[in-house]
């Protein structure tokens, strides 16, 4: 064996994060990408995120304005002097007392339940990280994490809201309520969070714990 | 394919199947019936998009026609692409990134299903305005739930897994 060979360090295989080929991990320069061979998706940058604490901030902020956009009423609607304010569950309780229960409980999972599961969820495995807590369970609520990640669906929510105004100002007088600013505030929340919750590096961190 | 990735494959399959089946009467059926000072309005999800266009406001009738009409149906066409594709080399890098695109893309269909329950919540003013869910609701609300499941079933390894790189 030559000596240059015994320097260099054993090969780290990593698995690519979408196919499951195996990667060789090889040390990256500056702002550079390491790409699975096979499907061609990212599978490390050089540029990480150092740090759980940006997506920490914004869950613990998430959920806060989960509550907010919750006891707000997000719209009133008024037809010749008869008001009504309307929160998100407003239409679900309307859809079930309806007899349409199926797709009220799709409503309360997809735009209530959905978010705020994923938030805390979020919320519970950075927080481990960054305050070094062995807390029970992380790997379960981690994967909980990664399935919930679909069900985030409040910025869909907050398009057909605006598609429902469209609607109704034909109808009557529309306005905002302060509960639309929330939910415009929890959206990107959600939004963001889900951009800067590195799976990764949080299993690493986890690893390290346990 | 995998002996362990066979469930997932085959419940994909049956979900998709499903999907296409309720995607006609979803589009059929009506969604909701508005009534407004008495002028009662049974609405398809495509009566819903003609009715935006009709009173001008053709970028918001184009939104709600991409998100739950387009969608759900390129969505349903595609997994049924990847489906019958299952075990072939072709097309392999096309076929994750058609599967990545339906993953990202596939969400917003649930414009209209949020759409009926804002609507809803707001026509609970008697005569005046009322809005009524319709069975259609059921019927797209499921051909939306088939295809969520069938796309987070269908895993992208699984595309990678042919009878040449798997010993038997």
């Amino acid at each position: 064996m030559s000596a240059s060979r015994a320097i260099e360090p054993a090969p780290r295989w990593i698995s690519c994060p979408e196919c499951e080929a195996s990667c060789r991990e090889v040390p990256l320069p500056p702002r550079a990408i390491l790409r699975c061979k096979r499907c061609g998706v990212v599978v490390r940058k050089s540029a990480r995120p150092t740090s759980l604490q940006p997506a920490w901030a914004l869950a613990t902020a998430g959920l806060f304005l989960v509550v907010l956009a919750n006891v707000n009423p997000i719209l009133t609607f008024d037809v010749v002097g008869n008001t009504q304010p309307n929160l998100i569950v407003t239409g679900v309780v309307e859809l079930a007392r309806q007899g349409y229960w199926p797709v009220a409980a799709l409503v309360f999972f997809a735009g209530i339940a959905g978010p705020a599961l994923y938030l805390a969820a979020v919320w519970y495995v950075v927080s481990a990280c960054c305050l070094t807590r062995r807390w029970p369970q992380l790997p379960r609520v981690l994967k909980a994490a990664e399935i919930l990640e679909s069900w985030n669906l409040v910025p869909v929510y907050a398009l057909a809201t605006v598609v429902a105004v469209v609607k109704l100002e034909m109808l009557g007088t529309v306005a905002w309520q302060h509960g639309a600013l929330w939910l415009v505030a929890l959206s990107l929340c959600a939004f963001l969070t889900g951009q800067l919750f590195d799976h990764r590096m949080v299993e690493e961190r986890l690893e390290k714990l346990t | 394919m995998s002996p362990s990735d066979r469930p997932r494959y085959q419940l994909a399959c049956a979900l998709v199947a499903a999907g296409i089946i309720l995607y006609i009467p979803a589009n059929v059926v009506p969604v909701m019936t508005m009534t407004v000072v008495g002028q009662v309005e049974p609405l398809t999800v495509l009566g819903g998009v003609q009715e935006l266009y009709d009173s001008g406001l053709a970028p918001m009738a184009g939104i709600v026609f991409l998100a739950s009409i387009v969608v759900p149906f390129c969505k349903l066409a595609a997994l049924s692409w990847l489906l019958l594709m299952q075990g072939s080399t072709a097309w392999q890098r096309q076929r994750a990134a058609v599967r990545r695109i339906v993953h990202l893309v596939g969400c917003w269909s649930m414009v209209d299903v949020f759409l009926l329950s804002v609507l809803a919540a707001v026509g609970q003013l008697g005569v005046l305005a009322s809005v009524r869910a319709e069975p259609g609701a059921l019927f797209f609300a499921a051909v939306l739930v088939c295809t969520l499941f069938a796309s987070e079933s269908y895993k992208p390894r699984m595309i990678w897994q042919t009878k040449e790189s798997l010993p038997t």
